[in-house]
């Protein structure tokens, strides 16, 4: 049984692999508003559990078995977010409760709330959900804009420039050094910030 | 009745940016133009007279945007001056060979329900992208006239303007009325109901769309009037985004794009060319990971090489031509017209003018050829340490020239905040000038290895301060999003003309600052007042820093140019050799605090243009604290 501390430092650890930033002791307690100190125990028992590699004073990088679980907490949280925004609950109460709901709803409910949203048809259980960021598009590949969950005025942006849901949009290149991505959608090209691009979730064909 | 007494037509041109706006704006109106701000804003406002058979027309180029909602400033300016001034008529232009994304904003301004024609620009573009339009389906699908162009060759703008005076006197035009889905119409004519019986200045369709979207405007407008038809909208804003599981406004943004795909596709035909592109092709090269960089550094290194060579050279030229005038008046008013006014005058001739007119020259050309989303693209996460993005990397390079082209070229940025920051992370780049001061003393008599630490500490200094401004200014970040235009040669006229226009508008700013600057000066020179200022500072030169008394008026005169407390230093030393009036130590300390203390009389006007007298003012004040902050750290870590 994965507890659910567990389960709230892989999903961070990921969450910051996402965005481009070092998972470090310091980073990680910061992510989750804990001591540093018990962060560094947190993080030693869970590398010794074989979530995770540690290195002291180094960071911390995920073994297989940890990005797993810290990707699907990661989508579970996403997904609850989205299904309680649209049940109308304010937005501070959103984010607290989607932490919870992470660690409890089974993968099969997630998964037909999420296709819900979606308006899709289901997919055949046990099928991986297939809704990234567009961050982790290759170069040369499409997906179909799913949904923005940015800030509302890069995402008004974002959609005023073409971004809208079910638009396909294609990642025509990355600059070095995690830089920008540029994208090619509605016949335009466009450059997106990774922070923003990260917040821009497409379904991969 | 006489031409003279009619009220002059209006023309708003608008659109998407890179479309050709402002080469039509240009060819319509000439050099008949004048750049401002728009009231109360620091959005550009340009705006040009015309005489078309007998009428005069009044041509306004509203900013190029991509959408109408209030996120802007770009785009709350231009919808409220469509909506509320009314021009007599709307030119939209559009881009042929993006018609979809253009649709899209032409949707937005049929909304507005205002005259309006198309110009159908960049037909040329498109017929090389295999795109033909069927014309009289697009004009049936909007109800607009629409006009083929292609700007860059004056084809069809005469025709445009004829049919917009036409337009705008008969005022009859009868856009389509734009409709989305049916649940959406729905709610939208409910909240139209509502809004129809309170006095509003927009069209009430309008105001019930932006209601729906949840335009925080438009809420505040209306709800000043009615609270309960901000609540009715906002319910029935949920409803819609329980049946569609979006945001209302993302729904609304769908559905317009929705419509403008329904009428692109329905009117033109693309037949792909074979082959890439000459974008792509030049995109595969300049945006490459490995061989982009090297061709940035180059075409950075070939600016800031032609800005000062040239500058160099014409600055030589006016200083010898123009010198003599300033010690032709005798006695003390004639020492204060000489060296006050027409000090002042050349020094913005001669020193200030031959480096912004290079430089606009060149921004001007790159901003055309498109290459400068390329070199933003390639920066952007660099720049990101220090708070800014991609856009801003070129005024930063041009920062270690001249501040004053650096700071008005922030004005790329898109949001307030943004620009703010960019402008203030530029005024600390040491600039030409302050080069002169470092090599000259430090570097030439402490060591080029100190002179190269200080640089290096100015890199540091400007990444923290960069980051801190960052953390502490107001406002949302956007981040980098824009659209990279398809590189094309640019249009020899629009680019000189459009440098002429920005080279006088900057000339009426900053010229009087430097004048006034520089009798102020003067006028204490001759009032026999240096000393006593020299004096007054003392507390802060000599306790604090641990300067010569003199150096207080170096630095007051310093304001006016950077280089002149070192030129100063030697006149009232009488000496070249530095290391005998001042200790190693003093002329690091001095290096330091002249690098930042201050923006010079010429950046400042550059910041009230570009960013307000309250923000240059804080900037202003910042450094000098600044600079005598770290000046006297310096100086204390040094002797300890």
């Amino acid at each position: 049984m994965i507890t659910e501390r567990t389960e709230e430092y892989l999903e961070a650890i990921y969450y910051l692999y996402e965005r481009g930033e070092a998972a470090t002791t310091t980073s990680v307690a910061k992510e989750l508003k804990v001591a540093p100190a018990s962060a560094t125990q947190m993080l030693k028992k869970l590398a010794k559990q074989g979530y995770l590699k540690y290195v002291p004073y180094r960071g911390v990088t995920l073994t297989p078995k940890g990005e797993k679980i810290g990707k699907k907490v990661l989508r579970k949280h996403r997904v609850m977010e989205k299904f309680l925004s649209n049940l109308g609950l304010p937005k501070s109460r959103v984010h607290k409760d989607a932490c919870e709901l992470e660690h409890h709803i089974p993968d099969d409910l997630e998964r037909v709330i999420h296709q819900r949203f979606e308006g899709e048809r289901l997919l055949p259980p046990g099928a991986p959900s297939n809704v990234v960021p567009l961050t982790s598009l290759l170069d040369g590949q499409k997906g179909i804009v799913s949904f923005i969950g940015g800030g509302r005025g890069a995402s008004q942006r974002l959609t005023d420039l073409g971004l809208t849901p079910r638009t396909e949009i294609k990642v025509v290149k990355s600059a070095l050094f995690r830089g920008p991505l540029m994208v090619s959608v509605r016949g335009t090209t466009l450059a997106i910030g990774r922070g923003i691009a990260a917040t821009v979730f497409v379904r991969v064909k | 009745m006489s031409t003279a007494e009619k009220r002059p037509i209006t023309i708003a041109l608008a659109g998407n940016a890179n479309v050709g706006k402002s080469v039509i704006f240009n060819y319509f109106t000439g050099l008949h133009q004048h750049i401002g701000n728009w009231p109360g804003k620091t959005v550009e406002k340009a705006e040009g007279t015309l005489h078309f058979k007998g009428h005069a027309v009044d041509v306004i180029d509203l900013p190029g945007i991509y959408s109408l909602s209030a996120f802007s400033i770009e785009e709350r300016v231009s919808r409220e001056y469509i909506a509320i001034q009314k021009p007599d008529i709307v030119i939209n232009i559009v881009d042929a060979s993006v018609l979809e994304r253009n649709l899209f904003f032409t949707i937005q301004l049929l909304e507005l329900e205002t005259p309006m024609i198309m110009a159908l620009n960049q037909m040329d573009v498109a017929k090389g992208k295999g795109i033909t339009i069927n014309i009289p389906q697009l004009q049936k699908s909007l109800g607009i006239p629409i006009i083929p162009t292609i700007a860059t060759g004056g084809t069809g703008l005469d025709k445009l303007l004829g049919k917009a005076v036409k337009i705008a006197k008969g005022k009859k035009a009868n856009p389509a009325k734009m409709r989305y889905g049916r649940e959406i119409e729905e709610k939208i004519s409910k909240v139209t109901k509502l809004v129809e019986k309170i006095p509003i200045k927009y069209p009430p369709r309008w105001v019930a769309i932006k209601l729906l979207e949840g335009d925080e405007e438009i809420r505040k407008i209306v709800g000043r009037i009615d609270q309960k038809i901000v609540s009715s909208a906002e319910r029935y804003a949920r409803d819609l985004e329980r049946i569609h599981g979006e945001l209302c406004s993302t729904i609304i943004t769908s559905e317009r794009y929705n419509v403008a795909n329904k009428i692109a596709r329905g009117s033109q035909r693309i037949t792909p060319p074979r082959g890439p592109s000459l974008t792509e092709r030049l995109d595969a090269v300049t945006t490459h990971p490995v061989m982009g960089y090297p061709i940035l550094i180059g075409i950075m290194f070939l600016v800031l090489f032609t800005v000062f060579t040239v500058g160099g050279y014409l600055s030589g030229f006016f200083e010898d031509v123009m010198g003599p005038i300033r010690g032709a008046f005798g006695g003390e008013i004639g020492e204060l017209i000489g060296e006050g006014v027409f000090g002042g005058l050349i020094a913005g001739i001669a020193i200030v003018l031959p480096f912004i007119l290079p430089f606009y020259l060149i921004l001007t050309l790159l901003e055309g050829s498109g290459y400068l989303p390329r070199a933003a693209f390639m920066t952007d996460n660099l720049m990101h340490r220090m708070g800014i993005h991609g856009k801003a990397f070129i005024p930063f390079i041009l920062g270690y020239g001249c501040n004053v082209p650096a700071c008005l070229g922030c004005r790329i940025m898109e949001t307030e905040r943004e620009r703010t920051i960019a402008a203030f992370v530029v005024t600390l780049v040491p600039c030409a000038a302050v080069t002169v001061v470092v090599l000259g003393l430090v570097g030439a008599f402490v060591g080029i290895h100190w002179a190269l630490a200080l640089y290096l500490l100015n890199l540091v200094i400007i990444f923290i301060l960069g980051r801190v401004a960052f953390k502490v200014l107001p406002g949302e970040s956007m981040g980098l999003i824009m659209e990279m235009p398809p590189y094309r040669k640019p249009h020899v006229r629009s680019v000189l003309k459009e440098t002429w226009m920005r080279v006088k508008d900057f000339v009426y700013i900053a010229f009087p600052l430097i004048i006034i600057g520089s009798v102020v000066l003067t006028g204490l020179k001759v009032g026999g007042l240096l000393e006593p200022i020299g004096n007054t500072l003392s507390p802060v030169t000599v306790g604090w820093l641990g300067l010569p008394a003199i150096t207080g008026v170096l630095l007051v005169f310093g304001v006016l140019r950077k280089e002149l407390t070192l030129v100063m230093l030697a006149t009232l030393m009488a000496t070249t050799n530095f290391a005998t009036v001042l200790t190693p130590i003093q002329m690091i300390v001095f290096a330091i605090v002249v690098m930042y203390y201050i923006p010079c009389i010429a950046t400042i006007a550059a910041l009230v243009r570009e960013l307000g007298w309250k923000k240059a003012a804080y900037i202003t004040v910042f450094e000098i604290a600044f600079a005598l902050l770290i000046g006297g750290i310096a100086f204390r870590l040094l002797t300890a």
